[in-house]
């Protein structure tokens, strides 16, 4: 996309400009001791030491790429902008591939499928945790991954939404007794390949997500014409 | 020493690894590509709003609590991992993880700045925020990340229905956001 | 034609941007206004935004960390 774009006509001065300090030193410094950690951590167990290395892959990647999983859910309705909202759809589109090719793998193989338990039951407690998490992410100014995000950013904001966060995530505990016993041990498992088989299952959501896209794309050109 | 820090900093190979900002799907590529690797060399996908829970539960017993006896935690896993404490629990080092992560890209592309709380406003989209969100992963099993993106390319039905309520609560958060919260 | 000058410095997601557009709507035709941002994400979804709406963008980064993003009312 480019374009002629002349330089814009300011009457007052541009702002002062204070020598910019260069931080790279300290970014690379911080590499340092991110890699010690890292092997440390994968003396005392590997998986420590992964999970440390995906983990801050994760964060780099968010925050280098302004990634926000709020912003794709909230931005349709605040600004129309559906840009973000589309690149979601497309992370959901190759990881719901991998995935599935990896979970085939092992099914296929006649070993026990890994990841299984991200497949949870669904019902009112679903509902009502994704709407008042949905409120809450907005209210914030981030979601989970996005909170963290901007911790390493600096924005004390989120460092005290992190406290509360926690602080609810307790509370919920507290009462998921309550929740599991009079809904969510009602509630189904679906589990797509188990209805849809393995192919079918893929190929559905990957016309939905297909489908969602295109939807995106409209709803952006409907509310901002771009 | 400083001018080799600014020299670096501009030169077009750093400033194109490091400085500029990656594409929205640029980063949706190496997310899910990030996901795939992670389920393929641990056998689980990513989460983030289950170590909350256990970060809540460690300090409060250091507080003097116990959750021994609530359900949530009574299974063998959740009392081993409580048992193991934080130092050995790669959620734990996951979710710092994202934090260092983050702040490395930043120091990188020297964008780092401490952004202090400036109103009352803040403070209160904060502390109801973070409730919201904790309570509501508990309830659903998970956040933005476990029941959303790892539900929904798990081929779980549970995603997509958390998914449309994410979207119901975004918008009435939005609403929340113009009325009270735009100061 | 008029500069306007909106401090969003310390504002979380989406406020940049919602403010941005409150001004924009206030503005006349060939009026810039100067969105003085500290926050990464605004410095993408503020000037996508303004491109969107075949409005004239510069980004300018004046610190570490922080930004001005200056949109020309062309229409």
């Amino acid at each position: 996309m480019s374009e002629e774009i002349k330089t814009i006509q300011r009457s007052s001065s541009r702002a002062p400009k204070k020598p910019k300090k260069s931080q790279i030193p300290y970014g690379l410094a911080l590499l340092i001791v991110m890699v010690i950690v890292g092997i440390l951590l994968t003396m005392k167990s590997v998986t420590l030491g992964l999970l440390w290395l995906f983990g801050s892959s994760f964060g780099f990647v968010l925050q280098k790429s302004r990634f926000c999983f709020t912003a794709s859910l909230r931005d349709p309705f605040i600004s129309g902008s559906t840009s973000i909202t589309k690149a979601v759809l497309i992370a959901f589109a190759i990881g719901t591939v991998g995935f599935t090719a990896i979970k085939y793998g092992y099914f296929v193989n006649g070993l026990p499928i890994p990841g299984m338990n991200y497949v949870v039951p669904f019902g009112p407690t679903t509902i009502i945790g994704g709407i008042l998490f949905g409120i809450g992410m907005v209210i914030a100014g981030g979601c989970a991954s996005g909170t963290l995000m901007r911790i390493g950013e600096g924005f004390v904001q989120q460092m005290l939404a992190l406290v509360f966060f926690i602080i609810g995530s307790l509370i919920g505990a507290y009462h998921f007794g309550f929740w599991k016993i009079n809904f969510i041990s009602h509630s189904p498992k679906v589990f797509l390949p188990d209805y849809f088989g393995w192919f079918g299952a893929v190929a559905l959501q990957l016309l939905i997500i297909l489908c969602l896209y295109i939807a995106a794309d409209k709803w952006q050109k409907k509310k901002i014409g771009a | 020493m400083k001018s080799f820090w600014d020299k670096l900093g501009k030169n077009e190979y750093y400033v194109a690894l490091f400085k500029n900002p990656l594409t929205y799907v640029g980063g949706a590529i190496l997310l899910a590509i990030l996901q795939i690797a992670l389920l393929a060399s641990t056998g689980n996908p990513w989460g983030v709003s289950g170590t909350f829970a256990n970060w809540g539960a460690w300090i409060y017993e250091a507080l003097g609590g116990s959750v021994d006896k609530w359900f949530y935690f009574s299974s063998e896993g959740a009392q081993n991992t409580l048992n193991n404490g934080f130092l050995n629990d790669p959620g734990t080092m996951s979710n710092l993880g994202i934090i260092f992560g983050a702040l490395l890209s930043a120091l990188l592309a020297s964008q780092f700045k401490f952004k202090k709380i400036k109103a009352m406003r803040q403070v209160v989209a904060a502390v109801l925020g973070g409730l919201l969100m904790g309570y509501g992963a508990r309830m659903a099993f998970g956040c933005n990340i476990g029941a959303f993106f790892s539900g929904i390319i798990s081929l779980s039905l549970s995603g997509w229905v958390f998914g449309a309520s994410l979207l119901i609560g975004a918008f009435i958060g939005g609403k929340l956001l113009t009325r009270f919260f735009m100061g | 034609m008029k500069e306007f000058t909106l401090d969003c410095m310390g504002e979380a997601c989406p406020l940049p941007l919602m403010k941005t557009e409150k001004q924009m709507e206030k503005m006349e035709v060939g009026d810039v206004v100067i969105v003085q941002i500290d926050h990464s994400c605004a410095m993408k979804n503020v000037p996508e935004w303004a491109r969107n709406q075949g409005y004239n963008v510069e980004i300018d980064e004046v610190d570490d960390g922080e930004w001005e993003v200056i949109i020309e009312k062309t229409k």
